[in-house]
């Protein structure tokens, strides 16, 4: 067999692959470790690569190939999860000072059922401190570049995570969406990126930022991808240990293959107001339009919808997301685990100077923000409101579902841009205006790359939402859009691993 | 100071408890599945949830939920269906999340009420002028003055949190029933019954345990190192806040008595004050009798026991009594009872109050109470203390006050109706004697892990002793002496009786020829009695005693010589 790099298999083709004996999970193994030293000090993903935990998972995979065992659907498959996740071995520094030196006991749900669908873990991904950001600039430790553009970012705050699949180092990793977090980076690093519903995917061990709005997804090249590591994170029913999870079926990699049935029948809905609103570059708004023209060439039928109250997801969410915060926070106090100040002689003066300087800029603002708005009389004027909001944007939704099966919109305003481009904290916030409603309301979106922008040459792409649990939705219309753009109609085609790093180390023997 | 009652003659002390009781009955935390437990090694019954790791959860256990609608049922509350967590903020060790979970102004249990019977001395520490239009004067007041009780508990009040959906069940927050006040009925015998309400049980986490070494008792001041045991962390709570209803610290120990004999009937914990998992605050302030507006109040604790409830109520009182009518000023505090000293002293003052930024807890969905939940946690409920006196004293005719005793303690009722099966009257009264007199005593001296299940003595023998003693077979005096014989030989009564032939003549025909033969030898003491010395009648029953080697019954005698000596 022919040397290639391990980069030009999608997780279905190594899991295939191994099972046929092709090669085996230890070479898989190697290669993304390669792969990973060959790129990664450009691309700087990672916080942390975890070559023996790697090399373990993969040598029991290859033992129980050899002991004619059946392997779990994604067995020896590289993954790389966000460091807001813990697994044991592991330090789970959520790229804060705070816990540079901390190791989680346990293992988070949604880690563990990806290590039981057979995956390897070779690292925890870089993010913005505490998923606090959208560009992974935030991080205590490094920034993370785009594999596209290295002096752009990848986006945030699950960057690393999207980063290592988009240069190729792992097909799949882990990432947690809270206002964007999973959408955005993906759409600026042209890979698939899903935030299930609220509740399909367990919480349990990821530390939380806004317990009503975070949850885990998958990052992957294909939508066949994101769909089988869909499968792994609700194979096992809902979560005991999460209170919110609930029971999803493990349908999703039927439902990506059921998109070469066609789309008769199903309605698409396009919000005209976000197709023109301010802010929305050219080459993005074409980009969302090759989408919905390659879903009516599938046989969808494009409706206009109408979600009037989603101006104020913003604002609702930067009440719920600090408050949710300063209470999740709270407990980093130095007292049992984390940075501790040393030298104190009481415990308000040690709490305070190890939150202090334990904590970034970004992780203090939302923290003293959150505090603010729960406290003692401002609360009615904020979080109240907020809430009324978060009704309203949610019935928006449930009305626009009467009448359509799915929603499709930009995932972002523009393609990624630079590292250090927007300072200002509020026009950061801004450039989540298309992903934070769904976080407010709790349905699930895909981003989907639709090909490059023409203006800048960057990954474009388009984001659909879907009603609550019914993210299986999701994955059939972006794996038409996937099977559309490949056939070359619209002028777009899929994207692969960013050219840069294609075939750089982790050739697969 | 001057005394309790003097103090309470000028002035009304205004009393409201808070009362922590733990579940102890349940096997796990409230949010997770560790190992509920008291005496066993620091952090052993630990997991990452109960100590608050990055990324764990909390998940409701249901069971808890269940004690506290059953509690809820006990004490006359409406149970809300819909309701939820909420976290309370404060930056402590003893809370490894730094926030506490626990309600929001709709608790599970709310508006709630119990009737105390307040009889004997106790009675007497309200005085007379605190009854009639007097007093329903000062329960609409005081009600009207502590709206909310708290500032956070009033500002969640005016809010809907989650949508909606909650307004129905806030409505009844709003405002305050003042014109349906129940006021105390005094009795002709001086004791009297009055409503205490309850405005609502609400389900919480204990904090961890701390110990702060070299400080006076445990406490932080002059300590060098503090400790943390977080076996206590997550230990399901349920909190009951009575409204400002209770005017004496008689009342105060009453309602917590009460109270504990439910909980400890509903099976919900063990409810020991001395092991902490029944604990009590006592809020308590002053005003002259008449005044309509609150005086400032003081927050008392370590009442660590119904003596010290009583007795730190009392101080108090006193205390804030003399400051006032020297024209001093109460300052809000909590102020701790020191009973070596038997004294309060000043733990804390709040000046502020405190913001604990309370909004409802993402991670725990909202409760929605069914019909069939709340009716299988009814259907749980046995029969309730007050119900069990009441059927006693009706059924078995024993006295009021043995009734509640016994029903108080399950352990004791089951006991005593094995016991009284069958009886009625003098026997039943006596089954009740024995079991309040003798067996308590008897099995409180055994040690602390004897119960009444455990000491040997069985039902069926008390029953055979109460027979013996109430046929008169035996006197009360060598009652006590069977019951120690048949504690230590677990022999029935009536064979220690025949064997010792310890059984009273009763036959007047053979007492008399006693009778006749001691006044014949006693000349000198009969005539002194028909002069009038009534003292001597108790050597001549003492005489007969003897001549009867102590066979004799004394009642007998004693009628016998009266009839002789007239």
């Amino acid at each position: 067999m022919m040397a290639r790099s391990f980069d030009t298999l999608t997780a279905a083709e190594i899991a295939a692959g191994i099972a046929a004996g092709d090669f085996s999970a230890a070479e898989v193994c190697a290669a993304a470790l390669d792969a990973i030293a060959a790129r990664e000090p450009e691309v700087q993903a990672f916080l942390q690569v975890t070559p023996e935990l790697a090399q373990d998972a993969a040598a029991r995979i290859d033992a129980a190939r050899a002991a004619g065992e059946a392997l779990p659907p994604l067995a020896g498959v590289p993954v790389a999860i966000k460091d807001n996740m813990n697994l044991t071995g592991t330090r789970t520094t959520c790229a804060s000072r705070m816990l540079e030196t901390y190791e989680s006991p346990y293992t988070a749900t949604c880690v563990a059922r990806m290590l039981a669908a057979g995956c390897i873990p070779v690292g925890k991904a870089n993010m913005d401190e505490f998923a606090f950001g959208s560009s992974t600039d935030s991080s205590a430790y490094h920034p993370t570049n785009n594999p596209w553009d290295t002096t752009r970012v990848p986006g945030g705050s699950s960057g690393g995570s999207a980063a290592a699949v988009a240069a190729g180092m792992v097909p799949l990793s882990l990432g947690s969406d809270t206002g964007g977090s999973i959408r955005q980076p993906a759409a600026l690093c042209g890979i698939v990126g899903m935030k299930p519903t609220y509740g399909a995917v367990s919480r349990y061990g990821v530390v939380a930022f806004g317990s009503s709005l975070d949850q885990v997804g998958p990052f992957g090249r294909t939508v066949e991808d994101v769909a089988l590591a869909m499968d792994a994170l609700v194979a096992g029913g809902r979560d005991a240990y999460d209170s919110t999870s609930q029971e999803v079926a493990p349908a999703f990699a039927a439902a990506a293959a059921a998109a070469g049935e066609g789309l008769a029948g199903v309605r698409i809905g396009m919000v005209p107001a976000f197709m023109e609103a301010e802010g929305l570059t050219p080459e993005v708004r074409r980009g969302v339009e090759r989408a919905a023209q390659t879903l009516a060439d599938a046989g969808a039928e494009i409706v206009e919808v109408d979600l009037p109250h989603v101006d104020a997801a913003i604002a609702a969410y930067y009440v719920i997301g600090p408050a949710e915060a300063f209470s999740n926070l709270a407990r980093f106090d130095g007292i049992r685990y984390g940075y501790q100040e040393p030298g104190c002689t009481n415990l308000a003066t040690q709490s305070a100077l190890s939150r202090a300087h334990g904590f970034g800029d970004e992780a203090k603002r939302r923290q003293m923000l959150g505090a603010y708005l729960l406290s003692s009389g401002v609360y009615d004027t904020y979080y109240y409101a907020a809430q009324k909001a978060r009704t309203l944007i949610t019935a928006d939704y449930n009305a626009a579902f009467a009448q359509v099966d799915a929603i499709l919109m930009p995932a972002t305003p523009h393609a990624a841009f630079r590292h250090g481009e927007i300072s200002d904290p509020t026009q950061m916030y801004l450039s989540d205006m298309y992903t934070i409603s769904l976080n407010i309301a709790g349905n699930g979106g895909i981003v989907v790359p639709v090909g490059l922008g023409e203006d800048t040459g960057l990954p474009m792409a388009a984001q659909l939402v879907a009603p609550a649990f019914a993210d299986e939705r999701l994955v059939t219309y972006a794996a038409a859009i996937e099977r559309g753009l490949a056939n070359g109609n619209n002028g777009a085609s899929v994207l692969g691993v960013a050219p840069a790093f294609a075939g750089k180390g982790g050739e697969l023997r | 100071m001057k005394e309790l009652n003097e103090v309470l003659q000028d002035w009304e002390a205004v009393i409201g408890l808070e009362i922590h009781t733990e579940l102890t009955a349940l096997d796990t935390k409230m949010f997770c599945n560790c190992k509920l437990t008291h005496d066993d090694e620091p952090n052993t019954h630990v997991c990452p949830v109960c100590l608050g790791l990055p990324g764990a959860l909390p998940v409701p256990n249901k069971r808890a939920i269940e004690s506290i609608v059953k509690a809820g049922l006990a004490t006359n509350c409406e149970i809300q269906k819909h309701s939820m967590f909420y976290r309370k903020h404060y930056f402590y060790p003893d809370m490894a999340k730094n926030f506490q979970t626990t309600q929001g102004p709709v608790a599970f249990c709310m508006h709630g009420h119990l009737d105390l019977e307040v009889t004997g001395r106790g009675a007497e520490e309200r005085p007379a002028c605190a009854f009639g239009e007097a007093e329903a004067a000062s329960l609409a007041s005081a009600s009207a003055g502590a709206v909310g009780l708290s500032a956070d508990l009033s500002r969640m009040a005016g809010e809907k949190a989650e949508g909606a959906s909650d307004e129905g069940a806030l409505a009844g927050l709003s405002s305050y029933d003042t014109a349906a006040l129940a006021t105390a009925k005094r009795h002709e015998d001086g004791s009297y019954t009055v409503p205490i309400r309850i405005l609502r049980i609400h389900m919480e986490e204990d904090a961890a345990k701390m110990v702060h070494v070299g400080g006076e008792e445990g406490r932080i001041g002059g300590a060098a190192e503090s400790l943390i045991d977080y076996n206590r962390c997550g230990t399901p709570l349920i909190e009951l806040v009575t409204e400002p209803d209770l005017r004496t610290p008689e009342e105060a120990r009453l309602f917590m008595e009460k109270l504990r004999r439910i909980f400890v009937t509903l099976g919900i914990s063990d409810c020991s004050m001395e092991k902490g998992s029944m604990r009590c605050d006592g809020n308590v302030s002053l005003r002259r009798r008449g005044d309509t507006t609150l005086g400032t109040k003081t927050e008392l604790k370590n009442l660590n026991s119904f003596k010290a409830l009583h007795d730190g109520l009392a101080y108090e009182i006193c205390r804030q009594a003399e400051v006032l009518e020297e024209g001093g000023e109460i300052y809000q505090e909590t102020r701790h009872w020191e009973p070596s000293r038997k004294r309060t002293v000043v733990m804390r003052t709040k000046e502020t109050a405190d913001d604990y930024r309370f909004f409802p807890d993402p991670d725990l969905a909202p409760f929605d109470l069914t019909d069939e939940f709340i009716a299988h946690c009814a259907a749980e409920i046995p029969e309730l203390p007050d119900a069990k006196r009441d059927r006693y004293q009706r059924d078995f005719g024993i006295k009021r006050a043995d009734a509640e005793q016994i029903a108080g303690d399950p352990a004791g009722a089951d006991f005593f109706e094995e016991a009284a099966a069958g009886l009625a009257g003098k026997a039943a009264q006596t089954v009740a004697n024995l079991i309040v007199n003798e067996l308590t005593g008897y099995v409180n001296a055994a040690g602390a892990d004897v119960t009444l299940a455990t000491c040997g003595i069985t039902p069926a023998q008390v029953a055979s002793l109460a027979r013996l003693l109430a046929e008169d077979a035996i006197s009360s005096n060598q009652g006590h002496e069977v019951f120690t014989l048949m504690a230590q030989t677990g022999d029935d009564p009536a064979k220690i009786v025949d064997e010792r032939g310890m059984r009273q003549v009763s036959d007047t025909g053979a007492l008399q020829e006693i009778v006749d033969a001691v006044l014949a030898r006693c000349g000198d003491q009969a005539q002194q009695y028909r002069d009038g010395n009534q003292k001597v009648l108790g050597f001549l029953v003492g005489q007969c005693m003897k001549e009867s080697r102590g066979k004799g019954n004394p009642k007998l005698f004693n009628e016998l010589l009266r009839a002789s000596l007239s």
